[in-house]
């Protein structure tokens, strides 16, 4: 809110500022305009006056040049007669000489025309072209209180002419008739008019059409004569006064008056109507004005509430991600197995590093079946929630196929199959097969598209260099060609993602193969768990403080050797307990057990399978002897499908005892607790399982 | 199972062979049941005992319960070093008298 009334504060000062000015400029224009019409009204209302005259003197002066012929002598009456009818104030017949030959006025007979400097342009007419020549109102020659316009029009062929003269004082009866219809159709802006009085007397000769009979005299109607005089002139074709204010007719106006031929000629503009101009432009811009100022701030309203609201949104933006990334890290993380595998014939070891925006790195291992052991490490395109599905739904396919056909190339062939036929978001990966036969050793693998895998064999590490097929999701109908390397025992094999070997130094250095090379060399034995330890390491050093670009996973597995395992079956009766201990001793012997384990195997084998005899209601029980070579030992599994009953939930016996004191039980289980270097309990499959491990040493 | 039984007088002396355990230990409870009454010092050589199951240990144990009821003493003597651990662990070491 806050914000609002700062912009609409800000926005109404503006409008204050802005009209001011365009009220200034308004009125400045409209005083400018008024002029300017004025102007306009008093030079059109000059010359127009100035024309008609000419034309009525024009008129009259062919008109005499008709009567009188030619240039002759004529008499005084006769001129005085044709000057009453013609109705003007003199005439004059001059001949070819400039002289005046025949006149009304008899002080103008004889008067030589040629060399007079006022009279002189008259002489023109005598060159057989020139028509008419006039001359504007002046101060009469003999009579200086006297103004008199003269014009002449020329005989046929320039033979003399005749000038006509006109008193200004005589104009008073033309005018009316000129002026009427000046003064009633010319339009001085909307309410502007004319006015038009004798010099001497102010009476009024016309009146303008809106003020008809309201005054009589220029006093009437309100002109101040005396303020007047300042700012009018006499016109003379140049110069026609300056504006001035007067108040007629009731109504304060700007005026303009000249003096031409003994009358005042006023043309008067009421102020009220160019106001009333400027106020109007002042409403409509003031209101547009006020429409863009307001289009104005509310567009500014809008553009800081978005960025207001675009920063929250930017805001729950990021925090919307950090969640997803947290999200998509979760499920990243918790797709992975939890914990390496327990087996005795390998060492797996594995690791995950996402990176800070969440890559769609995973490996997987686990059994196919007693003797197989699948294990895979894998990396999906793109980054976040997308990707961590993705990943997701690849790891099961590629275990679901796996566990199906048994061969990572069958699997993978399936898996891309599978993939291809729905990838809406073009994801896809690269993945690197394997899987060991624990017998054996022989490892059988398949690669789409992944960073082949480093060996340990022979006492060196080198890539495992088989030929690759295409990154899973990429294209359907792919099959992948099947692969496999065998490991001794004591061999292993590392898989990693490309986060190793293109993690990046500060100078954009990439980490690369030799260096991952060179880090396994570094861990002897090649122990898993250290292989993954030392290669992480390294990386983390070699990036020295530059941020992890891609997630970064590795996956060591070390072959132990090959599995020693021997089962039998009994039935539960007292007797299987000698055919299993010879069953036991036997196996002992071939394996190379130390004879001195002897009794200690055989009591753990007596005391745990007279308990299955005795009490379990088991109908068999097994005995697996199984081998282990690291470190040497032998590990005894029972396995009954008797009650369930765990020994090991019950408390030791109470060894202090005297022989009369002591109850007799609990004593064979303790034995073996005591005699095992470790012993387990598991109930599974309606099955109870102790197994016992009993190292050589 | 071999079980030599010699009595001279108060005093017997059983000598088992093999192992003492959930199928043999029967043959031995059995052995010393036989000993007459009157017979105040039990020796049980093991010289020739390969180990003891806690069969066996409950027949050792009934016969000290015996012999020490009826004022008389058992002896266990020539115990292996399997034999020995067993009675180490159980404890039996502290009961019986091993020479």
């Amino acid at each position: 809110m806050k914000r609002r009334a700062i912009i609409a504060a800000t926005m109404l000062a503006l409008y204050a500022v802005l009209m001011a000015v365009a009220w200034v400029i308004g009125t400045n224009k409209a005083a400018e305009s008024t002029n300017a019409q004025l102007d306009y009204a008093v030079i059109d209302l000059h010359d127009t006056v100035a024309g008609a005259i000419d034309t009525m003197l024009g008129h009259v002066a062919r008109t005499a040049v008709r009567h009188i012929g030619s240039a002759k002598p004529m008499s005084l009456e006769r001129m005085a007669a044709g000057a009453k009818e013609l109705d003007i104030d003199e005439v004059n017949t001059v001949d070819r000489s400039g002289r005046i030959i025949a006149s009304n006025d008899p002080h103008c007979l004889n008067v030589m025309m040629a060399g007079d400097p006022v009279m002189e342009p008259f002489m023109k007419l005598t060159n057989g072209v020139t028509a008419t020549v006039s001359q504007p109102f002046r101060p009469h020659a003999r009579n200086p209180a006297m103004r008199a316009k003269y014009l002449a029009a020329a005989f046929p062929g320039g033979d003399g002419f005749v000038q006509v003269g006109l008193d200004e004082r005589r104009l008073s009866r033309m005018l009316p008739s000129i002026l009427g219809y000046i003064f009633d159709e010319w339009l001085l802006g909307r309410t502007g008019f004319f006015l038009c009085a004798d010099a001497d007397t102010g009476k009024l000769i016309s009146n303008p059409s809106r003020h008809r009979n309201e005054a009589r005299t220029l006093a009437e109607a309100g002109y101040d004569a005396a303020t007047a005089a300042r700012y009018e002139v006499v016109a003379d074709g140049r110069h026609y006064g300056t504006t001035f204010v007067q108040r007629l007719f009731g109504e304060k106006c700007y005026c303009r008056a000249f003096l031409f031929g003994g009358h005042r000629f006023v043309a008067a503009l009421p102020e009220r109507e160019f106001y009333s101009a400027r106020d109007a432009y002042g409403i409509v811009f003031g209101t547009l004005l006020f429409v863009v100022l307001a289009a104005f701030a509310w567009f500014i309203d809008r553009v800081s509430s978005d960025s207001a609201r675009l920063r929250a949104f930017y805001a729950a933006e990021e925090a919307r991600r950090a969640k997803d990334l947290l999200l998509a890290e979760t499920i990243q993380t918790s797709a992975l197995p939890s914990a390496p595998p327990e087996s005795p014939y390998f060492r797996l070891s594995a690791a995950m590093t996402p990176a800070r925006s969440v890559g769609g790195d995973f490996y997987d291992h686990f059994p196919l079946d007693a003797t197989h052991y699948a294990f895979l490490v894998a990396d999906v395109s793109g980054k976040g929630i997308t990707a961590a599905l993705y990943m997701m739904t690849a790891k099961t396919l590629i275990k679901d196929a796996l566990l199906a056909f048994r061969t990572p190339a069958a699997a993978l062939e399936a898996v891309n199959s599978e993939l291809c036929h729905n990838n809406p978001a073009n994801m896809f990966l690269t993945a690197w097969v394997g899987v060991l036969n624990m017998e054996t050793g022989d490892v059988s693998f398949a690669n789409a598209g992944h960073n082949p895998p480093a060996a340990f064999r022979k006492g060196e590490w080198a890539y495992v260099s088989a030929k690759s097929g295409p990154a899973l999701a990429l294209m359907g109908g792919i099959s992948y060609e099947p692969h496999q390397i065998t490991l001794e025992e004591g061999d292993a094999i590392f898989l990693y993602t490309d986060g190793v070997t293109e993690a990046l130094d500060p100078s954009k250095v990439l980490f690369g193969e030799e260096r991952l090379a060179n880090a396994l060399a570094a861990v002897k034995p090649p122990d898993p768990s250290s292989l993954c330890n030392v290669v992480r390491a390294a990386v983390t050093a070699f990036e020295a403080g530059e941020a992890q670009a891609d997630d970064i996973t590795v996956l060591a597995l070390r072959r132990l050797a090959a599995p020693r395992i021997f089962s039998r079956a009994f039935p539960p009766s007292i007797d299987s307990i000698a055919v299993a201990t010879e069953f036991l001793d036997e196996k002992l012997g071939e394996n190379g057990s130390p004879t001195s384990l002897l009794p200690v195997m055989n009591v753990m084998l007596d005391e745990v399978c007279s308990n299955i005899v005795k009490h379990s209601g088991a109908s068999m029980f097994e005995v697996d002897v199984e081998f282990l070579p690291n470190p040497p030992s032998v590990k005894l599994t029972f396995v009954d499908d008797g009650v369930a009953y765990n020994p090991l939930s019950h408390k030791d016996p109470d060894t202090s005892l005297s022989a009369e004191e002591r109850p007799i039980g609990g004593l064979g289980i303790l034995m073996v607790k005591k005699m095992a270097t470790s012993i387990s309990y598991i109930r599974k499959h309606g099955r109870n399982f102790l197994s016992v491990v009993k190292d050589f040493a | 199972m071999t079980i030599r039984s010699q009595i001279d007088g108060n005093k017997a002396t059983l000598s088992p062979e093999g192992r003492i355990d959930t199928i043999t230990s029967p043959e031995l409870e059995e052995a010393i049941a036989k000993i007459p009454e009157g017979v105040t010092s039990l020796t049980l050589d093991l010289s020739h005992v390969d180990y003891v199951s806690s069969a066996g240990l409950r027949v050792l144990l009934g016969a000290q319960k015996r012999m020490g009821g009826a004022g008389g003493t058992m002896t266990v003597t020539n115990v292996c070093e399997a034999v020995r651990n067993v009675f180490d662990i159980t404890g039996f070491s502290s009961i019986l008298t091993i020479a």
